[in-house]
């Protein structure tokens, strides 16, 4: 079946603080070590009203979802809780389906993560999906160090385990693993949807994330790696799930995707490429430590990241890799679905998580973008199966 | 003076290598957190000892062990060492971290030592002096931290640096965050320190930005049977930096032989 037959629209807003500061080429780093005494807390206010707004504006657009996610000391993200922001969410939205993704579980524990989901399915009437990432290197550093790097990704698998467990065995059950041990996993509420909600799994291309989306037959998510890592490591997925005698869909496969639409490709240009070029100047300032502490990746992984490292350092990214890197469908409705006709049929993958909110991009302008995407793009899309049938 | 032999070893699975030469009184050199300066500068040790320097598991040339997860993992790794050289009357080094094994391995097996140098060793909370957490320093600043004589790196780092030569690195420092990513400094090194009653030298670089010779009183206080040397014009490296940490090590053992 084409996968655009089923296709479905997430909207991502990450709750930017759209304030950048001046001379911002003072801090070396937007995340982790970022100065908190940056942060305005009635800007603050204002920006969640303004973000309120959107989430509101999404669902009386028609899109199918809204997407909300975690991240640390950072103005990249004001919602290091994203649980608190969907409760919010719930209560003032009808209809529209809202996918936390998600709390990385080794910054919690994975019973408390169940918990805490299973009573925004209940408090929703189902209305949940969820994506589990391992969370960026600079999570690590921001977060207790308790919490170390170097066993990351063996904790985060088995704390996936007990997720599913506790969500779909009855309880009270007793769950003794190498990381988590517990007497009694038994959780109040268990979720609405059964035999659970739909998960993703948040991936950074890596065979290891690719892996625990195998074994637990989850979804899966790539964020922010060129598009050639991406279409690799959905090939490497589909293999894999096909060894074990699952066929993948659509659904599966979620495509995250910057857009910005305007009438014409040169106006879509003129308006959306400065902030979209900010968000890769602002938000991408990381110094490469943060992203990969210790034991975060593998040796030879790191040494790869290395080797890609210099061939950057030796050239500024250009718009060209912003667009790869980024998926970024930019101008006209038609340039615009035609990008996201073509690159979903290129992944097999039905699920599009658009980020639509660019950097320190105006109320306005989000506004123009999330509407004439949804009354010009979608339809155009929808259109194409047709055809193509 | 002929250099280090290396030796491959098998314990528990694992693979590790060993850097030998000399003869007489087996001296173990338990190194720091990296090895990417080598250990020739130990060589003159070797006029007098037979010397051992092995790498950790999961630094150097030796096999990572998953397996280890603090510094008793380490300890016993040692024990696992000292049995297979059928070793048994020795001196014992360790510089940093190594420091800390070493004071570690002390503590318990004191019966089997017959001398501790402890050279700027990691592992005490000294509030007024605290170890500068590592894993913190900007990539650029970690030399000048390391060392204050950056020519100690001349020739045995690529300068710029190579991706394999920041891999070898980062797995270092990835073994290292087995054992030290949560803290600065071990929480209960102080209570057991008075175990060690073998004779014990401290030895310091005046210039240690990483491990502060400010530290120095309070490992004094703690060990009651502890000499101290301090090298001026030396920072942490203190063995690349200075022949003199070696010829410490050396004076100190005669003292003790003529007692």
């Amino acid at each position: 079946m084409d996968v655009l037959g089923d296709i479905q629209f997430y909207v991502m807003n990450c709750h930017h603080y759209a304030d950048i500061p001046a001379q911002d080429e003072r801090f070396a780093s937007s995340w982790v070590d970022m100065p908190n005494s940056e942060f305005d807390p009635v800007r603050g206010h204002q920006m969640y009203e303004r973000y309120s707004r959107e989430l509101r504006l999404i669902e009386e657009l028609g899109y199918d979802a809204i997407g909300l996610n975690e991240h640390h000391n950072t103005p990249f993200s004001l919602m290091p809780a994203p649980s608190v922001r969907a409760g919010h969410v719930i209560a003032s939205t009808e209809r529209i389906k809202i996918m936390v993704a998600g709390v990385p579980l080794n910054l919690s524990t994975p019973n408390r993560v169940a918990e805490e989901y299973a009573m925004l399915d209940v408090m929703s009437g189902g209305r949940m999906e969820f994506g589990f990432p391992l969370g960026t290197g600079m999570e690590y550093w921001s977060n207790a160090a308790q919490m170390d790097p170097v066993t990351a990704r063996a904790r985060f698998r088995e704390g996936l385990d007990v997720v599913l467990k506790a969500w779909t065995e009855p309880g009270p059950q007793r769950y003794e693993g190498e990381h988590f041990f517990y007497r009694y996993l038994n959780i109040w509420p268990r979720p609405y949807q059964q035999p659970r909600p739909k998960i993703y799994i948040m991936g950074g291309g890596s065979p290891e994330t690719v892996d625990v989306a195998v074994e637990f037959d989850a979804g899966y998510s790539v964020v922010f790696t060129p598009i050639p890592v991406q279409l690799r490591a959905f090939a490497d997925l589909r293999e894999k799930c096909a060894a074990r005698g699952r066929e993948l869909a659509g659904e599966d496969i979620m495509l995250t995707v910057m857009a910005y639409v305007a009438d014409t490709d040169a106006e879509a240009e003129r308006e959306g490429r400065p902030y979209m070029e900010r968000f890769f100047s602002w938000f991408h300032r990381v110094p490469p430590k943060y992203m990969t502490p210790p034991g975060y990746v593998t040796r030879a992984n790191f040494e790869r990241l290395a080797s890609t490292r210099a061939l950057a350092a030796a050239q500024e990214s250009t718009w060209e890799d912003m667009r790869a890197i980024g998926r970024i469908a930019i101008g006209s409705p038609e340039t615009v679905a035609e990008t996201i006709a073509h690159w979903a049929r290129e992944a097999g993958s039905s699920r599009i998580m658009l980020n639509m909110t660019h950097a320190n991009m105006p109320e306005e302008m989000t506004v123009k973008n999330l509407t004439l995407f949804a009354n010009e793009v979608i339809p155009r899309i929808r259109t194409r199966t047709a055809v193509a049938r | 003076m002929s250099g280090l032999r290396e030796r491959r070893l098998e314990l528990g699975g694992v693979e590790v290598a060993l850097y030998e030469a000399g003869e007489g009184e087996p001296l173990l050199f338990l190194h720091g957190a990296g090895t990417a300066t080598g250990f020739d500068s130990l060589l003159p040790l070797a006029e007098h000892f037979r010397l051992i320097v092995p790498h950790h598991p999961g630094y150097g040339a030796s096999a990572d062990d998953p397996a280890i997860r603090s510094v008793h993992d380490y300890e016993r790794h040692y024990l696992d060492l000292l049995d297979r050289l059928e070793i048994s009357d020795f001196t014992l080094v360790g510089h940093s971290m190594g420091g800390w094994i070493a004071a570690t391995l002390a503590i318990s097996q004191g019966a089997r030592i017959s001398e501790l140098v402890l050279a700027a060793p990691w592992g005490l909370n000294v509030p007024e002096h605290p170890t500068v957490d590592g894993f913190s320093i900007p990539d650029a600043e970690l030399a000048g931290y390391l060392t204050a004589d950056l020519s100690v790196f001349a020739g045995k780092a690529p300068d710029p640096p190579t991706p394999e030569f920041l891999a070898d690195r980062y797995r270092e420092l990835t073994s290292t965050a087995r054992v030290l990513w949560q803290h600065t400094y071990d929480p209960s090194l102080a209570r057991w320190l008075h175990r060690i009653q073998v004779p014990t030298l401290l030895l310091w670089g005046e210039l240690d930005r990483l491990i502060p010779v400010g530290q120095l009183p309070a490992w004094r206080s703690l060990l009651a049977t502890a000499d101290a040397r301090v090298l001026p014009g030396v920072g942490h490296l203190l063995f690349d930096e200075s022949a003199q940490a070696s010829a410490a090590i050396v004076e100190h053992a005669h003292r003790h032989a003529v007692r």
